[in-house]
Order: structure tokens, then C-alpha cells, then sequence
């Protein structure tokens, strides 16, 4: 016989294809949690009645698995006092499996997608967990926040429910808890070294015109410099990120970082395309003219960070993009060894056109997923209820910032102090310990967010100074909620990067002046060309749509 | 012997100073990335350094000698690498020998098997899966079972034991040694040229490689000095982490990089001459008589 002892190539193929679709049906099974509303089973450890304010104790001892993004400033220590305080608060044991920070999202991507995931995982970015929706391997928690009651408590004390609603996907619910902020935080602005300002009789700009008029002023004095040369153009797409981000914010048009294809024109109650605004066009040309007369170094755009600052460093220019903890611990730490007599200062963000606002959407922080298995457990109300007072109670984030009192810190009238021997990002230098490291405690896992005063108690003096400032600021409103539903999602991705490519690329020519502001009606055309009405058009059709079903 | 003519000698005088010129400019980043790793915050940050060390200064060795975490990592790192590279050997031999009988049925199929999976993959999460699923997480197997067969070197190895004239074996075979014999007495120290290189691109390879045992390892205490040094690097050069600011912090993140270099390049430049002498191919000269 032909096929004694062998296999024929059709008999191999036939048994690699039933393997394959028995894998294929072996996925689609399993999905048996019972009725997904009724939670009486899964009660176990839970408190029946747990409110706001009320510190959470689970009636028997539990443990829950959490992603823990390991940061190697403060790696993980088993022995930190968090795990040992969080088990005797709570009676819960967190059960953390431990993620390098340098690759974190790609670990979470794998273990999701691998039904591998851990219950809890913390640290993610909005719209991170967008990617995970359609898969339904994380849990729609807008359907359990009845659960949480600190964290309802605070979204309508601090009427956060229009940023929830920018984060809800197509069916009207949200899988991310975000982190809350009672009032927006600003990060980024510019810094400027006062002793050259004040060697030459010069003053802190408080808008974008008087930032132009010093730095042609500097110009004026050193005509071989760029007096500004700035960072943030690596690891982004937006070149300059931060820049363009606060500029941005001063002619009230998204950039840089927080650059997004549509915004929200208040005035006509739709959606528009960000980078044809008029708006966006005079942010263009005033960075243009900054360019076009030397004052911002051109290579501000490609450069690392560590060039950036070693220009500044070495004296090459006078002025750099900040945030409070670059300023301190950065800049002015290093300029301070490197040059007598230096001092640097950061500005609150210079006013532009759109006038005193901050960009909307920032109340908002990176938060937590929780695993679909998550549902399937007995213990799910109570790991609802565990994440509601570790994350959101005001007791809770104290807990997970400061620590235990009279231990690690001590309070009074709002004022936090460490205790002697422990330092808190070099607060102390000679100190034994750090709240970080040794204690486990200021954990970026855990703490972000929460009441101005909570988050306002570390401030440094210059932070202060400048959030105080910015705070006064009004917060432009946030972009009504249009979820898009799958099949137009897929279609808006395929729009989406095209066009942003070609915005981010033009506006670095138009900046960089390797295109003549003339052509800007062409550039729009281009924009036309790929696909631009038709994505404005099929965002606001979602719009409409949200606006009808949900009022 | 015929005297080397006049333009040949010219011609190695220009041949021998250009790659002087070659292997000093392969050298010169190297001798950059060492003296770095020694110099001080200042120099690195004002561009100063260049072949030598400039304000020398031993915080970054301090900070990641000092971490017991380091130390545990290195070993894993030894560990993983010895055990990968052991494995890794013994089954590319014992299948690139098999590959080279010419006699044998259906090594058309055995080939492509190998080669098919040099092109087609199963991908990340089915991989993880099948990892999690046959209990090999936070074990050493994880990293090296799925990566116990590279492909290229298979074929290189293949093409190695091809070339060795089947006489010998023959010869071996009437002497009265069985297949293992053969290749344990004949075959292999008739390839020590190959083997050694096989043991060095596998060497390099686990030494190097970060990613199996990131995804394949929970905690930090089973992770390889890579991971460690690969995240240590994030955190001391990301921009706005929270905690740098203390004089040594700010040291570390100048020639965190450089250090790290140092650190594990190094074994591998200690060992790298000693295997190197096998690379000479001239093992078979004589060997057979005809």
C-alpha cells in the first residue's frame, strides 16, 4: 500500500486543522460566571454596609492579586511597612506581581492578552485600556461603582462626571478608574535664568509677548546663542511635547502632548479639526517668528533631553521647557555645581489669546483596571469595596502618601511632617531612611490625586508658588462624551494617524520655516485629502448619537 | 620563495593602516563607553570626556555594587546562561548531526520543520500561553527551553558535520563504536572549531537577552541583571521620575549608561579570548589520508 507508515500530506493537514479550530473553540468556552448583576454570591469577605468615609475591614482574611509597576528609584521590598499596615487595616494581603517599569505596558498587554492578568491592575493611562475593551477581558466598571462609595463621593463633590463621560466607550460605560483630582494640576511651563535676567535689567514674562521681547532682548546681548533651546522630543510623537502642550493651552487649542485630531468648538456645539483652527494657526506663527529670528534653538525639535539640558548646563541657552521637579532637582541642582551664582525659576504658564484657562481633562490620572476574572470570584464585592478605600477614601490616600502616623509622619492643622530620619526625595539628605524605599509608602501605585489639600502637602515652595497661581486659572469645559462604536473606531484609527502625521509634520515645517505660511491652504487641502471631513463628520454623528440615547 | 613584489608591498602598508584606522575608530566608542562609566557628572554632562576618564569618580559602580538586588541578578544571569547554553548545546548537536546523514528518511521534513519556524512564529501570547500552561514560569526553563534551538546556528552546524568525510565515520563503524560513540569520540573533538563558536553566539545570546525573562518571571529577585540594569536605566534617565534629586541620584544618571555597559560587556570580553583560539578552522587538515 502507498501509505503504509506514513502520514499523507491531506491527513496532515486535516489534523492540524481540527487542532486548530479545537484550540479556537476552547477559547470561546468557559465564560460561565452566572448571571453577571447578581452579586449576593459573591459576598464573602465583604461589609454589608460600608460607606463613605467608613474604614474598610474585609470580615474574613482575603488576598488579591495586583500588577505592581516596580519603579527603580524605589524597587519592591516584601518588607515594606505598606503590605504589613494595608493586611492589619483591611485584613486583605495584596499579592503583587512585580513589573520593571522600563517595560510595564508591554507586560500588561501580554497578560491580559494571555487571560494571564492579575485582578487588579493599577498605573494604566487613559486610552490605554481602550485596546482591551472589545476583548472583554477587563471588567466594565461603571456598571459596579455602587460599590464605591468614597469614589462616587468624590465624583459628585467634585462634579467630575463630564470627565467620566470622556472616557466612556461606545456602550456607554467606562473600564478604567481613574484617578481623582478636586482641583487641576499644571505640570509644565517655562523656566528662565533670573540672575542673566536681572544682569541685564530684565523681568520674568507673565505673557507670550513679553516672553518674545526677553528673549530678543537676550539675543541682543549674546547674538551667538539661542537663548532658548528646549526638550521633550523624544519618546513622542509630537515633537517638543511639553511646549507645544502650554502654548497650546494659551491660544486654547490642543498640542504637543495633549494634541488630539478633533476638539470641541463651544461656540457651534460640534466638533472641528484641532490643527485648522485659527487658533492653532497663530500658535504656528508665533513659535514661526520665535524660530525665525534665532531665539529658539532649531534642534530643540529632534534633540534628547540630556542635550537640552547640557546646553542649558554649559551655559549655551537661558531658558528650557520645566516641571516643579526637573527645576529643583534637575536644573537647578546641576546648574548650581556647574555655574556660581546661577538661579533658575519657573514662570505659571504665559497668557496668550484664549486668556487665563487651563486645558480640561487633567482632574483626570492614570488608574486602575480590574480583570474580568475579577467578577467570577466570591470575593468580588469586597475587592471592590478593598480598591474603593485603599484608592479613593480620604483615608486611604493619606494612608498610601504619608503612612502610618506617629510612625512615619505627623499631622497638624493640614501640615505634614516626616518624622525625624526620614527622607522623602532628598528632603534629607543625611537621613537613615526614606518613606519611599524603606517604607514603601508615596508609591506611584497607589498614590495620586485626591483632595488639593492632600495633594497640595508636598509641594515645594516653588511648586507652590506656581500651582497657587494656576489654580486661579478656569478650566476650559471638558468635550462632551461621543463614544465611538467599534466598527467606527476601526474606521477613525485609520483616519486618525494619517492625519495627525501629516498635522505634526507640517507644523514642525511651518515652525521650522521650511514652509512658507502662504502654503497653509494647501496644507489644509492635503489634511482634506486624507479623509478629513469624513472624520469630523463621523465623530460629531457620534456626538449627536451619545446626546440623543443618553440626554 | 619569490619576493613579495614591489606594489604587493605597498599595497599591505595601505592595507595594514586602514584597518588600523578601522579597528581604532570599532575601538574608540568602547573606549569612550569605559571611560564615561569613571568619570564625573560635570564632565559627562559638559561633553568633556573623551578617551580618558576626566574627574574620576566611583559613585555609579558604588550605588549598583552596594544593591544586593544587583548581585542576585548577576547570578541569575549565570545561572540562566549556563544552564540555556548547556541545553541549547546538546540539542542543536544531537539534531544538527542527525540532519547531516544523507541516508536519513524524511530529513526533508526534519529541515523544514526547523526552518519553518524561522519564518513563521507562533507570536507573543500564544507563546506566554503554552510557557504558563506547561508550569514553566519563574523557572529557568522558561528562558531556556523556547529558546533552545536557534535555527541559524542548527544549520551551521549541519553544514559543519557535512563537511566531514563520512570515511572516518565508516572507518569508526568497522572498529566497532556504535552511533553515540561516533559522534562523542570522533565527531565532536573533530569539531571543536564549531562547537566553540555554537557555545559563544549561544553564550552571547542568554547573556544578553532580556525578554524572555521579563515576561516569564513575576518577581524581581528571579530576573537577570539585564532587567535590573535595563530598568534602573529608565528610572534614573526618565523624564520627571520622582525621587532623583540627591547629589548621587544625579551622578548615577550621567553614566548609569556607561556603567551598564561596562558591567555586562565584561564577562563576555573575558572569556571571548580564550574560545577565540578554536575559531582557526584548521582541525581537519591531514586528517584523512587518501
Amino acid at each position: 500500500m502507498k501509505n503504509t507508515g506514513e502520514l499523507s500530506r491531506r491527513q496532515i493537514l486535516a489534523a492540524a486543522g481540527f487542532i486548530g479550530l479545537a484550540a479556537l473553540t476552547g477559547c470561546g468556552s468557559g465564560d460561565d460566571g452566572g448571571d453577571s448583576k447578581d452579586l449576593s454570591k459573591k459576598q464573602n469577605g465583604a461589609m454589608k454596609e460600608y460607606q463613605a468615609g467608613q474604614q474598610f475591614k474585609a470580615s474574613k482574611a482575603l488576598s488579591f492579586s495586583m500588577l505592581h509597576n516596580d519603579n527603580p528609584v524605589y524597587p519592591l521590598k516584601t518588607s515594606w511597612l505598606f503590605w504589613k499596615e494595608v493586611t492589619k487595616r483591611t485584613g486583605v494581603t495584596i499579592k503583587p506581581v512585580d513589573v520593571p517599569l522600563a517595560d510595564y505596558e508591554k507586560k500588561r498587554s501580554v497578560l491580559i492578552g494571555a487571560g494571564d492578568a492579575p485582578f487588579l491592575i493599577p498605573k494604566t493611562y487613559h486610552p490605554s485600556e481602550v485596546a482591551f475593551v472589545s476583548s472583554g477581558a477587563i471588567l466594565p466598571v461603571s456598571e459596579y461603582v455602587h460599590l464605591m462609595p468614597n469614589f462616587q463621593d468624590k465624583v459628585k463633590k467634585w462634579r467630575l462626571e463630564p470627565e467620566l463621560d470622556s472616557i466612556r466607550q461606545s456602550d456607554g460605560k467606562y473600564y478604567l478608574l481613574p484617578g481623582l483630582h478636586e482641583r487641576p494640576k499644571a505640570g509644565y511651563s517655562l523656566s528662565f535664568r533670573t540672575d542673566i535676567l536681572d544682569k541685564h535689567g530684565l523681568t520674568l514674562p507673565n505673557t507670550w509677548d513679553e516672553v518674545y521681547d526677553v528673549l530678543k532682548a537676550l539675543k541682543a546681548e549674546y547674538p551667538d546663542k539661542y537663548p532658548w533651546t528646549d526638550r521633550w522630543s523624544t519618546n513622542t510623537p509630537f515633537p517638543c511635547g511639553a511646549l507645544f502642550m502650554y502654548l497650546g493651552q494659551a491660544y486654547g487649542v490642543k498640542a504637543g502632548w495633549t494634541y488630539d485630531n478633533i476638539s470641541f468648538d463651544t461656540k457651534a456645539q460640534k466638533f472641528v479639526f484641532t490643527a485648522t483652527q485659527d487658533a492653532y494657526r497663530q500658535m504656528v506663527e508665533y513659535l514661526r517668528k520665535i524660530v525665525a529670528e534665532k531665539l529658539l534653538d532649531p534642534e530643540s525639535f529632534t534633540q534628547q533631553d540630556d542635550q537640552a539640558v547640557q546646553k542649558l548646563l554649559a551655559e549655551k541657552s537661558y531658558v528650557i521647557s520645566a516641571n516643579p521637579q526637573e527645576l529643583v532637582q534637575n536644573y537647578r541642582y546641576n546648574l548650581g555645581k556647574q555655574v556660581k551664582g546661577s538661579k533658575i525659576e519657573m514662570v505659571p504658564v504665559p497668557l496668550g489669546p484664549a486668556g487665563p484657562v487651563l486645558l480640561s481633562g487633567i482632574r483626570l490620572e492614570n488608574g486602575v483596571m480590574i480583570s474580568s476574572k475579577a467578577l467570577k470570584s466570591a470575593d468580588f464585592v469586597a475587592m471592590m469595596q478593598f480598591v474603593d478605600w485603599l484608592w479613593y477614601s480620604d483615608e486611604g490616600q493619606k494612608f498610601c502618601k504619608w503612612g502610618v502616623e506617629g510612625v512615619t509622619y505627623t499631622e497638624a492643622d493640614g501640615k505634614y511632617r516626616l518624622e525625624p530620619g526620614i527622607s522623602l526625595m532628598g528632603s534629607d539628605p543625611d537621613a537613615p531612611k526614606d518613606l519611599q524605599k524603606d517604607y514603601g509608602f508615596f508609591n506611584g501605585v497607589f498614590t495620586y490625586g485626591g483632595s488639593w489639600e492632600l495633594v497640595s502637602s508636598n509641594f515645594s515652595p516653588d511648586e507652590k508658588k506656581f500651582q497657587d497661581v494656576m489654580s486661579q486659572r478656569k478650566e476650559l469645559p471638558v468635550d462632551p462624551a461621543h463614544p465611538l462604536q467599534s466598527f467606527e473606531q476601526e474606521q477613525a484609527t485609520l483616519w486618525d494617524t494619517p492625519l495627525k502625521d501629516t498635522v505634526i509634520q507640517n507644523t514642525l515645517q511651518f515652525v521650522l520655516g521650511k514652509r512658507p505660511m502662504s502654503e497653509w491652504d494647501a496644507f489644509v487641502a492635503e489634511l482634506k485629502a486624507k479623509n478629513l471631513q469624513q472624520f469630523v463628520d463621523l465623530h460629531n454623528k457620534a456626538y449627536e448619537r451619545y446626546r440623543k440615547e443618553n440626554g | 620563495m619569490v619576493k613579495p613584489s614591489r606594489s604587493y608591498r605597498v599595497f599591505q602598508g595601505v592595507n595594514g593602516v586602514v584597518l588600523t584606522l578601522v579597528v581604532l575608530v570599532t575601538l574608540y566608542p568602547f573606549a569612550n563607553i569605559v571611560s564615561r562609566s569613571f568619570s564625573g557628572e560635570r564632565q559627562i554632562r559638559a561633553g568633556e570626556v573623551t578617551l580618558w576618564p576626566k574627574g574620576f569618580n566611583l559613585t555609579t559602580y558604588k550605588i549598583v555594587f552596594q544593591d544586593s538586588m544587583f548581585w542576585r541578578n548577576y547570578g541569575n544571569t549565570v545561572f540562566y546562561t549556563v544552564v540555556s547554553t548547556a541545553v541549547a548545546m546538546i540539542l542543536t548537536t544531537c539534531y544538527a548531526y542527525v540532519l547531516s546523514k544523507k541516508n536519513l528518511k524524511g530529513r526533508g521534513v526534519l529541515v523544514g520543520v526547523a526552518v519553518f519556524t524561522m519564518f513563521f512564529t507562533g507570536g507573543l501570547i500564544p507563546n506566554y500561553i503554552l510557557v504558563t500552561e506547561l508550569g514553566l514560569k519563574n523557572s529557568v526553563w522558561a528562558i531556556a527551553l523556547p529558546n533552545a534551538i536557534s535555527v541559524f546556528n542548527l544549520l551551521v552546524m549541519k553544514a559543519f558535520f557535512e563537511s566531514l568525510p563520512t570515511e572516518l565515520e565508516e572507518a569508526a563503524q568497522i572498529d566497532g563504536l556504535s552511533t553515540y560513540g561516533i559522534l562523542l569520540r570522533i565527531v565532536l573533538p573533530l569539531s571543536k572549531a564549531v562547537v566553540a563558536t555554537m557555545v559563544l553566539f549561544y553564550t552571547v545570546s542568554f547573556w544578553n537577552s532580556w525578554f524572555s525573562a521579563f515576561l516569564y518571571m513575576d518577581h524581581s529577585d528571579l530576573m537577570p541583571v539585564t532587567v535590573y540594569l535595563r530598568n534602573l536605566i529608565a528610572g534614573a534617565t526618565g523624564a520627571g521620575n520622582a525621587g532623583a534629586g540627591t547629589a548621587e541620584m544625579s551622578q548615577v544618571g550621567a553614566s548609569i549608561q556607561a556603567v551598564t555597559i561596562v558591567l555586562t560587556a565584561l564577562p563576555i570580553i573575558c572569556v571571548y579570548p580564550f574560545v577565540q583560539r578554536y575559531f582557526v578552522s584548521g582541525v581537519m587538515l591531514g586528517a584523512v589520508k587518501g
